[in-house]
Parts: structure tokens; C-alpha cells; sequence
């Protein structure tokens, strides 16, 4: 059988162990699935093309499940697409529920990384016909739609929409990239820092100095808390996980992995946007929008299930078009590379076998990961509980490891993370919102050279509205946000007099 | 067994007589060399090129080499700070292009760096039109262009992508004064990118590369995704080299066509323009003699070995190496070549 050829002790030995090495990444932040496939991508020459993509899709599925582990137990998100893993994660582990929020995003990672890997087994070259309809209009109208998530995620409206255009103004620091079709011209840089600037700052750095070291600043301004012991934390018998979680989530979970597939499948949209759509998506549909960003398991199904959507999806233009759809699949073109298969429009039809091993490898490492994870987290729940003395300076060590490495060795990467750590600190004392300054930081960018390549392309602005049909669904989805954010808006304005009103008449 | 401390004494006299190969073999080199490319993508030719190099030489050497994807800006300036031999630099003809564009970032290799021996060459630079184009050759572009009409072609700008471009420019103005204007960039950024210029009808040629393109040209013409090559830069002589199947459906001999003198994309009416990239390394002009003759000499021990050239050219590239001397003076003869045609049309 053919199957049989690949299915060795070895093939599955890579899967299992690149998984865990994966999760262990994705858990670490600053550490990613990115850098987790680089750093093993040299030893595919030695396992030969099945067994390296084994151990390399194993990294990739451990290192994006990895993610919500730090996200929900510290607040601090492992990789960029589990930011919004930490609205709801996190407020839950702060409530003693850190066991039942992490099964929680486990099984919806399983179901997001399932669904999009059946996606590209049976509709691989199909969805790849459907992704070549996208254009830089409706790529810039998909950023445009995620880029409206900022006004849901606010607590003040406007200060969140300034927080945001914020984030997307210090994101556009730096050159405007050939390598993205621009000038190669620098902008916005303070006069003196080209040398440290001249590509901006780094995401990595400026998110774990966002959400790491500003908590730890945050947490030494008050004094050293005592932190959660034991007791508090809801484990074993009492963390009281059932199945119940997830009903009447099913069409949360099956849009969320829908939206990650598709935004998987999309190249240059960019992985990150994958898991703010999928929340944006399920809270303005919710009938309870106002309990997001609170605790609401569904803000974590919709994280997870989206950015676990985004594997199989981003494998799709990368086996039907040879293009890869986000940046750790840019490095898997690698693998095949340095072994010299060519991926193009031919790759399935020509290697059924390699096709086949690789579905099979995704499919062993999605299972791996669900079970090495859902056992170790009864364990791993109890991180919470390690005196904050100890836990803060080893949080502090791994940002500032994970800084320094994330492009190689660039020491100011390291004052990246101080400057947005302290930034971060401040914001809070400004009423600046970190979350909605995050989104624009991680998005601009994209937003930004879609916009601009719109026009060079079809030299008017009309085209956002006239391009084809997807435009005009995006720009429908669009007005939905915005509008349900102001009706969001409102009605919590409503209450917040309607409460006041009510203190003041005894 | 106890441990104490004769055994203690005997272990470490034993690792350092094994250690001893590899000491004498790069005694003039670091024992940790980190090998940084002008590319972020670890997907590309130049990190493809670069792994199998490293892999090889260090090998020979007895040394670790370790090959980091940090792109142009980032790779000169950690080159710039180590002037140790921990850090050399492998790159193409961008190395130089980028700085005869004018684009930032980009210093010149020949002035703050020294250009060192040259390793292999990739064959593939390629330009293509959709299947179902009325232009069927570069012959037509230069007519149509000649005839007023307005080509396209999505290059990403600034180096290797845009140096056929300019070629091109060059023949049209050389052909028929004037209609160079006719011939217009469209910039792009990955291939992707300019793949997609291509399906959306944004433009009219694309450059690409047989790797990453041959595929599509296989695909029948009623598809939106099909192509067709309709120039490759490489010199006849380069293509020669390569393996005689070529690359999927494209045998060498169709390769040939593509290219000069087939293909004739003139440079001043009576020889072709041509482009072989090509894959050389750079190293810190401080760095010492002795390291840069200690990996020339490593470099001659590989390249005279079938091994590394078999690999080399498995992988679709030509083995090309010049000691240092040779490499740098040809570098600077091929860029001042180029200097000359971009010059001419500012």
C-alpha cells in the first residue's frame, strides 16, 4: 500500500516530536511557529521530503495551538494570532478558570485545524480558483473589515479609534519596502535613528512588550501581588468542564474555522487577521456583545478555532499556486526547495504521494497536539499560582530572549520591547486602549500597501465600490461592524446613565 | 565506573585528540561562522544557494556555518559591525543593483565591503505574457512598443527583477528612439505579487523565474493562471551548462529558444543583452587576509569535487566559482556594464 511507504516509526516519531517542540514555542512569547520552523528548516536535508514536512507540520500545528496557553494564563499572547485568545482567556484565568478556558481552546483549535484541513484535502484547487479573484481592492476592503474590530474592542469609542490609528501610524514608520513594490524610501523616521529604524519596529517585540512587560510594570507599580494560590484555581473535579460549553457554539465554531480557512487561503492577508475576524465576527453576531472581552468562552472559540483554521488553509495556495499563504508556510516552500520539488499549479497531480503524506502528517499533528495538550493542562493550569516574584523575572527573561532572537540577534529589538513596555504602562494612565493600538500596529502595514497599489492599479477611488461583487459583500460587512458597534456603543452609554441615574435617586 | 580524576583527565585528552582534525582544518577561521543572505525568505534561490554552499564548506572546513535570511539592509550592516570573520554575507547581483537604483539601504558592495569569490549561478531569471497575449515573443513587445502601444511589465523594483526591464527598455530605445516610454513598470513585491498582476490583466509581462513559473506554463491556454515564457536572461553559455531535461516540461533546448541569441533582447544594436544571476559572497573590509584565503582554498576543494556540483545543479543551479581576485573583478566589470544601461536611460 502507498500509504505504507511514508507511515514509518520515524514519520510519526517527527510528527509527535515536532508538535510538542511547537506547542513549547508557541507557548514561550516571543517565540513563535515561525521561528520554530526555522529553526528546524536545515534539518529537512537529512530526513529527506516526507519525514522533514512531518517534523516541519508538526511545528507548524504545535506552534499555533501553543499560543493560547501563555494568552489565557498570563494575558500575554504566545504568537500574533492569539491576541485575541487573551480578551476572554485571560479575564477568565483571573476568575480561577484558567483549566476550563484552556479546554476550552484546545478543542475549538482541534475542530478550527480540522475543518480547514478537510477544506484543503477535498477543495484545494478550487478555493485556489477563488482566491486569484482577489485583488489588492478586495484584499485592502478584507483588512479594512478587520480594521473595524477597533471600534468593537474599545471600551471609549473614540479614544479606541485614536489607540488604533495610533498603532497603524507608528506601524508605517520605516522604509516603504521594494520587496512590497514600493519607493524604497524611508518616512516617519525621527531624524538621527535611519540606522535602528529604516524597517521600523519589530511585531514581536512591540506585542510582548505591550501585553508582557506593561502587565509587569503595571503589577510592580501596585506592589508585588500574592497572586492566585491553589485554592483559588478551579482544577480537576472543580474546574467543571463539560461539553455544555459548547452549545449553541457550533455555528460559532464552524464560521470561526470558515474564516480562518478562507483567510488562510488568501496570501498576504496575513495570519493575525484570521483570529480578529473570527472575533469581530462572532461579537457583533452575538446577543450578548458586551460580555466579550470579559470572559466569554465564545471570544476564545472564535480565537482559536479561527487561527487554527488559518493551517490547512494557508497550505492551499501554497500546493494549488506554489504561493504561500502566510509566513510560516513561506517557509515550508523551503523544505521543497533545498529538496528540489517544485510547488506550482502541477504539485498535486505530479506528487500524490507527497500529497497524501502531508494531509495524513497535518491530520496525526492536530490529534497530537489535542492530546498532549488536554492532559498536560490540569498542570499547566497551576502556572497562575507560582508566586509572582518567581513567575514575573522568568516571564521578563523569556520576552527579552524572545526579543532579542525573533530576527536573528538585533539588540534593538530588545529596547523595543523596553519602549513599548513602558508605552504599554502609560497608555493605561492616557486612557489609550492597547488592544485597538495592537490591531492597527499588526494590520496598517497590509492596509497600507493594498490601499496604495489599489490605486496605482486602477487609478480611482470609485474602484473600492465597483470592482466585482466580493467588494461590495465586503463593503456590506463592513457597514454591518461599524454599525453594530455604534448600536454597542449607545446601548452601554444607555446603561452606564441609566446606572448612574439610578445611584443618584435613592 | 567511579569518576575521578584520571578518567576526568582521559575523557578530555581524548575529545581534544578528536578535535584536532577540525582545529588544524580552520585554524585561520572562527570555529562559528554565521553566514547571513540578502533575502528574508527562506524559500528563494538565495537561502536554497546558501544552504547547500554552507553545507559543503563547512564540512570541508570542520567548521559550523550557519545561515541566517535577515535581507540586504540588515545583512550589510551586521557584516559592517563584524570585521572578525564571524559574519560573512552571501548575495547576488542585487548586492550592487540595488545601490546603481538608488535604493535605500543598499550601500555599495565595492566600496565600504569587499567583494569576495563568486559560487554559482541560477539560471531561471525569466519574463513571461498570459498564454492567450497577442504578444507571443519579446520580437512582438519591441514592435508593439515601436507601434505605440503601452506594455506593461510587473517587476519588483530595484534589482534583479528590474534589470530585464531596463533591457528592455534599453532595446526599444535602441530600436525605434522614443518608444522606450511605451515600455512601463508595474511594481510589485513577491512573485505572488506579479503573478497576480498578471491574472487581474494589470499587466502585460511579468518577470518570474522558470523555478517558480514553469508550472504554470504547462497549464492549457483556456485557464487564467497559464503562461508563457517569452524571454530568459541567462547567457547561452550558462544554459549550456544546465541539465539537458531542464525543469519539468521545459527541456534545455527549450530553454535555448528563450534566450540569446534566439531571443534578442539588443544592448546597443549589434550584441544581446544578457544577465546570469549570480551568487557570490561578501565579506568586512577589515576582515583578515587569512580568513578570506582560508575559505577561497576551502571553496577550490569543494568545487573540484562532483559532489557539490552534482547537488548544485540537481537544484537547478550552475556551479560558478572564481577565487576572490577573479570574482571581485569580474563583479565590478559585469556592474559597471549595467551602470552603463541604467545611466543611459535616467
Amino acid at each position: 500500500m502507498p500509504i505504507l511507504e511514508f507511515l514509518t516509526p520515524m514519520y510519526v516519531f517527527l510528527i509527535l516530536a515536532g508538535t510538542l517542540v511547537g506547542i513549547i514555542f508557541g507557548a514561550i512569547p516571543g517565540m513563535t511557529a515561525t521561528m520554530a520552523v526555522a529553526v528546524c528548516l536545515p534539518l529537512t536535508y537529512s530526513l529527506g521530503l516526507d519525514n522533514g514536512l512531518a517534523l516541519l507540520l508538526g511545528l507548524y500545528v504545535g506552534g499555533i495551538s501553543g499560543g493560547l496557553v501563555p494568552a489565557i494564563l498570563l494575558g500575554i499572547p504566545g504568537t500574533p494570532s492569539s491576541i485575541t485568545t487573551t480578551f476572554d482567556g485571560y479575564p477568565m484565568a483571573q476568575r480561577g478558570e484558567g483549566e476550563k478556558a484552556l479546554r476550552i481552546g484546545i478543542v475549538s483549535s482541534l475542530v478550527g485545524g480540522l475543518i480547514s484541513l478537510a477544506a484543503l484535502f477535498f477543495f484545494a484547487p478550487a478555493l485556489a480558483e477563488f482566491a486569484i479573484k482577489f485583488s489588492y481592492v478586495e484584499k485592502f476592503l478584507i483588512i479594512f473589515f478587520a480594521l473595524t474590530v477597533m471600534a468593537a474592542l474599545s471600551e471609549d469609542m473614540l479614544l479606541g479609534i485614536f489607540s488604533g490609528f495610533l498603532g497603524i501610524f507608528i506601524s508605517l514608520i520605516g522604509v516603504y519596502d521594494v520587496t512590497d513594490g514600493g519607493n524604497g524610501e524611508y518616512r516617519l523616521i525621527p531624524p538621527g535613528l535611519e540606522y535602528w529604524l529604516d524597517y521600523g519596529f519589530s511585531l514581536l517585540p512591540v506585542l510582548i512588550g505591550l501585553f508582557g512587560l506593561a502587565t509587569i510594570l503595571e503589577a510592580a507599580e501596585v506592589g508585588m501581588p500574592k497572586g492566585q494560590s491553589l485554592k483559588d484555581i478551579k482544577v480537576g473535579a472543580h474546574s467543571r468542564f463539560s461539553w455544555g460549553v459548547f452549545k449553541g457554539q457550533v455555528t460559532n465554531l464552524v464560521r470561526s474555522s470558515g474564516i480562518g480557512t478562507f483567510v488562510g487561503i488568501l496570501p498576504g492577508v496575513g495570519g493575525s487577521a484570521a483570529s480578529i475576524l473570527s472575533y469581530t465576527a462572532a461579537k457583533t453576531s452575538s446577543k450578548n456583545p458586551e460580555s466579550f472581552g470579559k470572559g466569554n468562552p465564545a471570544g476564545i472559540i472564535a480565537s482559536e478555532s479561527g487561527n487554527n483554521g488559518l493551517t490547512g488553509g494557508a497550505m492551499v495556495p501554497l500546493l494549488s499556486l506554489g504561493i504561500p499563504g502566510d509566513a510560516t508556510t513561506a517557509l515550508l516552500i523551503g523544505a521543497f526547495t533545498l529538496q528540489g520539488v517544485q510547488v506550482g499549479p502541477l504539485f498535486i497531480g505530479n506528487n500524490p504521494a507527497t500529497w497524501d503524506s502531508m494531509i495524513i502528517a497535518m491530520l496525526l499533528a492536530n490529534i497530537a497536539m489535542f492530546i498532549m495538550m488536554y492532559f498536560a493542562i490540569r498542570w499547566l493550569a497551576m502556572v497562575v499560582a507560582v508566586p509572582k516574584h518567581i513567575l514575573f523575572p522568568v516571564i521578563l527573561m523569556m520576552c527579552v530572549i524572545g526579543a532579542y532572537t525573533i530576527n536573528y540577534g538585533i539588540m534593538f529589538d530588545v529596547w523595543t520591547l523596553l519602549i513599548f513596555g513602558i508605552f504599554g504602562w502609560l497608555a493605561t494612565k492616557l486612557r489609550l486602549e492597547v488592544a485597538p493600538f495592537i490591531i492597527g500596529f499588526i494590520l496598517g502595514p497590509s492596509a497600507e500597501i493594498y490601499f496604495i497599489k489599489s490605486l496605482e492599479s486602477f487609478g480611482t477611488l470609485t474602484i473600492f465600490f465597483t470592482k466585482s461583487w466580493i467588494a461590495m459583500l465586503l463593503w456590506a460587512l463592513i457597514l454591518g461592524s461599524v454599525i453594530g458597534s455604534i448600536m454597542l456603543a449607545r446601548r452601554k452609554a444607555a446603561l452606564e446613565l441609566a446606572q448612574a441615574q439610578a445611584q443618584a435617586e435613592p | 565506573m567511579k569518576l575521578n580524576r584520571r578518567t576526568v583527565m582521559a575523557a578530555a585528552a581524548s575529545v581534544a585528540i578528536l578535535a584536532q582534525p577540525m582545529m588544524a582544518a580552520a585554524q585561520d577561521l572562527p570555529r562559528n561562522v554565521r553566514m547571513v543572505i540578502g533575502s528574508t525568505s527562506t524559500g528563494g534561490d538565495t537561502y536554497q544557494a546558501a544552504s547547500i554552499v554552507a553545507d559543503a564548506l563547512s564540512k570541508q572546513l570542520g567548521i559550523n556555518i550557519k545561515v541566517d535570511a535577515v535581507g540586504p539592509s540588515e545583512g550589510f550592516k551586521a557584516l559592517g559591525r563584524d570585521k572578525r570573520g564571524t559574519t560573512i554575507m552571501l548575495f547576488h547581483d542585487h548586492a550592487y543593483l540595488g545601490n546603481l537604483y538608488g535604493i535605500a539601504g543598499n550601500p555599495d558592495p565595492f566600496d565600504g565591503y569587499l567583494v569576495g569569490p563568486t559560487l554559482t549561478i541560477n539560471p531561471g531569471n525569466a519574463y513571461l505574457v498570459a498564454k492567450n497575449s497577442p504578444y507571443q515573443t519579446m520580437d512582438d513587445i519591441l514592435t508593439a512598443a515601436a507601434n505605440g502601444e503601452r506594455i506593461r511589465v510587473a517587476i519588483q523594483p530595484g534589482g534583479v527583477s528590474e534589470i530585464g526591464f531596463t533591457a528592455m527598455r534599453n532595446a526599444a530605445r535602441v530600436r525605434a528612439p522614443g518608444s522606450e516610454e511605451n515600455i512601463v513598470p508595474v511594481n510589485t513585491g513577491s512573485q505572488a505579487d506579479k503573478n497576480q498582476a498578471m491574472f487581474d490583466g494589470l499587466a502585460d509581462v511579468i518577470n518570474g523565474s522558470i523555478q517558480a513559473n514553469e508550472q504554470f506554463t504547462a497549464l492549457p491556454e483556456n485557464d487564467q493562471k497559464a503562461m508563457r515564457f517569452v524571454w530568459l536572461t541567462a547567457t547561452p553559455e550558462t544554459l549550456q551548462k544546465s541539465p539537458e531535461a531542464g525543469m519539468g516540461a521545459l527541456s534545455r533546448d527549450d530553454m535555448l529558444q528563450y534566450a540569446s541569441p534566439q531571443t534578442s533582447v539588443t544592448l546597443d544594436g549589434t550584441t544581446d543583452f544578457t544577465f546570469d544571476k549570480e551568487f557570490f559572497l561578501i565579506y568586512n573590509k577589515d576582515m583578515k587576509p587569512e580568513m578570506m584565503q582560508a575559505i577561497d582554498e576551502g571553496l577550490a576543494a569543494v568545487f573540484a569535487q562532483d559532489e557539490l556540483n552534482a547537488r548544485l545543479l540537481e537544484a537547478f543551479f550552475i556551479p560558478d566559482f572564481q577565487p576572490m581576485a577573479e570574482g571581485s573583478a569580474h563583479l565590478m566589470k559585469k556592474r559597471d556594464t549595467y551602470r552603463e544601461v541604467i545611466d543611459a536611460l535616467k
